[in-house]
C-alpha cells in the first residue's frame, strides 16, 4: 500500500524535481500549485458536474499557462537579483495562492469524491483502495511521457541542455529564458495532475499544499537531483515510510515520520541516491 | 563596504529622549490600543533584527524562527504551569530555543544555501506534530488542540508587558550594533562575500555561522515568551505557524536586508499595515504576499537599501558625519 502511495508522491515531486533540476531554483509554491489542480477539479465536478480525470482537459492548460507566467515574468526577473530573491518571491507566490483558496473556497476540507473514489480491491490478504492503484499507474505513465519528451523533442533537447549548463545552451542559440519559462510550465501542469489525483486520494484544504511540499522536497532530495527514475523510487520510499510510520506509531504520527525522514535526507544524503 | 557607509555622529541625547518618552507612554495614559501596536512592534523589531542577523549578514535563510518561538513560548508556559512567576520563565524559553538551535545546527549545518532553507522550513512542521501529541503538563486546557492557558497573567498590567517588549526590542538593536561592529561581525560579512576565502583566511565558518544561528534563537525566544505572556494562551497551530515568518520576512525585506536600520523601517510598516489591514482580515495575508513579490521584484534592497542610493541622502549623511 505504501508502495502505491509512493506513486502520488512520485507525481507531485516530479514537478518540483524538474524545476529544481532545470531552473535550479526551489519552487516552494509547488505544493499550492498541486492544491490549486486539486481545486480544479472540485470545480469542474461539483459546478459543471464533469469527472475530476476528465476536468484534465481544462486543468493541464490552466496550470501550465499560470506557471509560465509565474516563470517568465516574476522568477526569471528574480534570478538577476539572487538566488535568495527567488526563494523570497516563491514564499510570496505561495503566500499569495493559499490564502486567495481560502478566500473563494473556504478553510474546510473538500475532497473529490467520486464512485469510484471510494471503490477498493483486494489483492491477497489486503484490501488495497483502487486509487491508490490509479496513482501509480498514473505515476508510471507520467514519468514515461516525460522521459520521452526530454529526449525526442527539440524542446526537452534544449531543456536538458539548458540543465546541463546554461551558458553553454545560452551559446548555442537557445533562449534560456524561454527554457525555463516552458520547464516551470511543464512542472505546474503535472502540478495539475498531481492535484486530482491527490484529491482523490486524500481529503485537502487550502493550507495542505505546505505539507505535500515538504515530502515532495524530501521525495526530491531523496531521489537525487533531476533524476525521474530517483525521483520515482523517492516517492515509494517516502509513501513506505509513513504508511509504516502510520501502522507502527498510530495515524496522528505518520507525517511525523515522513518529515523526519526529510530532515535526516537532507542532512546525510544531500545528493541523494542517483545524484549526479 | 561597510566601511564606506558614513555613520550619523548626532551622540545618543536624541536616541535617549525617543526612549524615556516611549517607556513613559503607558504612565501618561496612552491608549491602550497604542500600547498594544507598539507592543507587536518592539516583539517583531527582535523577531525581523535576528531574522536580518542571519539571513543579511550570515548568509543563512532560515525559514523556522517560528520554531524558537513556539518553544520558548511553551518553556514559558509549562513553567507558570509549574507555579512559578510568568518572567521568571524567559529566559529559560529562550535557554531552551537556543539550545534546540544547537541542537538542529548538527543536521541543517551540513546543509548549504538553498538546502539550509529547505531543512529549517521542515523543523516548525516537525515541532508542531510533536506538541500535537505530547502532553508536557495536564490540566484543564488539554485536549483539543493541545492549547495552555499561561497561568497567572490575567491580572498583569499592559504597562508591565509593554515595557518588556520595549526592552527587547531595543535590547536587540543595541546587539545587531554591537555583534556587527565584533569580531563576529566581520567574520560574518566575510563569510556571506565568499565563505571560501573566508574559511582560506583563517575564519572559523561553522563556529561563526552556529554563533549567530544561536543568538538569533535566544533573542528570538525571547521575544516570543514575552508575546505569550501578553496573548496569556498557546497552541500548537499558531505557536509554530509559518504566519510568523510571513510578518518576520516581511518587515526585513521591506526594510531592506543587511541594513541595520531595515528592521526598523520595516517592522514599522508591517505594524502599520496591521492596524489599516485589520479590519480585512481575509484578504490581509494576499496582500502581504503580494507586497513581498513586488518589494523583491521592484526594490530588492528595501526601503533603507533605496534610500541610500539616492543623493539626498548621500549628501546629507556627508553633513552629519561633518557636524
Amino acid at each position: 500500500m505504501g508502495i502505491l502511495l509512493g506513486g502520488l508522491y512520485a507525481v507531485i515531486a516530479l514537478g518540483l524535481s524538474l524545476v529544481f533540476g532545470v531552473v535550479r531554483e526551489i519552487n516552494i509554491a509547488h505544493g499550492d500549485l498541486v492544491i490549486l489542480g486539486s481545486y480544479f477539479g472540485y470545480v469542474a465536478m461539483t459546478a459543471i458536474g464533469i469527472d475530476p480525470i476528465l476536468s484534465l482537459i481544462g486543468g493541464i492548460p490552466l496550470l501550465f499557462g499560470l506557471g509560465f507566467i509565474i516563470q517568465k515574468y516574476l522568477l526569471n526577473r528574480a534570478f538577476r537579483i539572487s538566488l535568495d530573491a527567488t526563494l523570497i518571491i516563491a514564499f510570496g507566490i505561495s503566500i499569495i495562492l493559499q490564502n486567495t483558496y481560502q478566500l473563494i473556497w473556504t478553510p474546510f476540507p473538500q475532497g473529490l469524491t467520486t464512485s469510484y473514489a471510494l471503490e477498493s480491491f483486494t489483492f491477497g490478504p489486503v484490501r488495497f483502495p483502487l486509487t491508490y492503484l490509479l496513482n501509480f499507474v498514473v505515476a508510471l505513465l507520467v514519468m514515461f511521457f516525460l522521459r520521452e519528451f526530454l529526449k525526442r523533442t527539440y524542446l526537452g533537447r534544449a531543456i536538458r541542455a539548458a540543465a546541463q549548463d546554461r551558458k553553454a545552451a545560452h551559446l548555442m542559440g537557445i533562449d534560456t529564458d524561454q527554457v525555463y519559462a516552458y520547464t516551470f510550465a511543464i512542472a505546474a501542469a503535472f502540478a495539475a495532475i498531481a492535484g486530482i489525483f491527490l484529491g482523490l486520494t486524500f481529503p485537502f484544504t487550502p493550507i495542505s499544499g505546505m505539507a505535500y511540499l515538504i515530502i515532495a522536497l524530501g521525495v526530491v532530495v531523496l531521489g537525487g537531483l533531476g533524476s525521474i527514475l530517483g525521483t520515482f523510487i523517492g516517492g515509494i520510499a517516502f509513501g513506505l515510510a509513513q504508511t509504516l510510520g502510520g501502522y507502527f506509531l498510530g495515524v496522528a504520527a505518520q507525517m511525523l515520520v515522513a518529515y523526519i525522514m526529510v530532515l535526516v535526507v537532507l542532512a546525510v544524503i544531500p545528493r541523494g541516491i542517483f545524484g549526479r | 563596504m561597510k566601511t564606506a557607509i558614513p555613520r550619523l555622529r548626532g551622540g545618543l541625547t536624541p536616541l535617549v529622549a525617543v526612549l524615556v518618552v516611549l517607556a513613559l507612554f503607558p504612565i501618561i495614559g496612552v491608549p491602550r490600543v497604542w500600547l498594544l501596536y507598539l507592543f507587536l512592534f518592539f516583539i517583531y523589531l527582535a523577531m525581523a533584527n535576528m531574522w536580518n542577523l542571519l539571513a543579511g549578514y550570515s548568509g543563512l535563510i532560515s525559514l523556522c524562527p517560528a520554531a524558537f518561538i513556539g518553544l520558548a513560548g511553551y518553556t514559558m508556559t509549562i513553567m507558570t504551569w509549574l507555579g512559578l512567576p510568568y518572567y521568571v520563565g524567559i529566559i529559560p524559553g529562550a535557554v531552551v530555543a537556543a539550545l534546540f538551535a544547537g541542537l538542529i545546527s548538527i543536521p541543517v549545518f551540513r546543509m548549504k544555501g538553498i538546502y539550509f532553507a529547505i531543512g529549517t522550513l521542515v523543523v516548525p512542521e516537525i515541532l508542531r506534530f510533536v506538541f500535537l501529541l505530547w502532553k508536557p503538563v495536564g490540566g484543564p486546557m488539554d485536549g483539543l488542540g493541545r492549547g495552555y492557558t499561561v497561568q497567572g497573567v490575567a491580572d498583569v498590567p499592559m504597562a508591565e508587558i509593554y515595557w518588556l517588549a520595549l526592552a527587547v526590542g531595543v535590547a536587540s538593536v543595541f546587539l545587531m550594533r554591537a555583534i556587527l561592529r565584533s569580531k563576529l561581525g566581520t567574520g560574518l560579512a566575510a563569510i556571506r562575500d565568499n565563505d571560501d576565502t573566508a574559511a582560506s583566511s583563517g575564519i572559523n565558518v561553522f563556529n561563526l555561522k552556529l554563533y549567530s544561528f544561536v543568538i538569533a534563537a535566544f533573542l528570538t525566544g525571547i521575544a516570543g515568551a514575552v508575546f505569550y505572556i501578553y496573548q496569556g494562551f498557546i497552541e500548537p497551530m499558531s505557536a509554530f505557524s509559518i504566519r510568523w515568518l510571513i510578518t518576520i520576512m516581511l518587515a526585513t525585506v521591506i526594510g531592506g536586508e543587511a541594513t541595520e536600520e531595515g528592521p526598523i523601517a520595516g517592522t514599522i510598516i508591517v505594524v502599520v499595515l496591521y492596524f489599516l489591514l485589520a479590519r480585512y482580515a481575509n484578504i490581509s495575508l494576499i496582500i502581504q504576499g503580494v507586497i513581498l513579490v513586488g518589494i523583491m521584484l521592484l526594490a530588492p534592497q528595501g526601503i533603507m537599501g533605496s534610500i541610500r542610493k539616492t543623493r539626498a541622502y548621500r549628501s546629507l549623511s556627508r553633513l552629519a558625519t561633518r557636524l
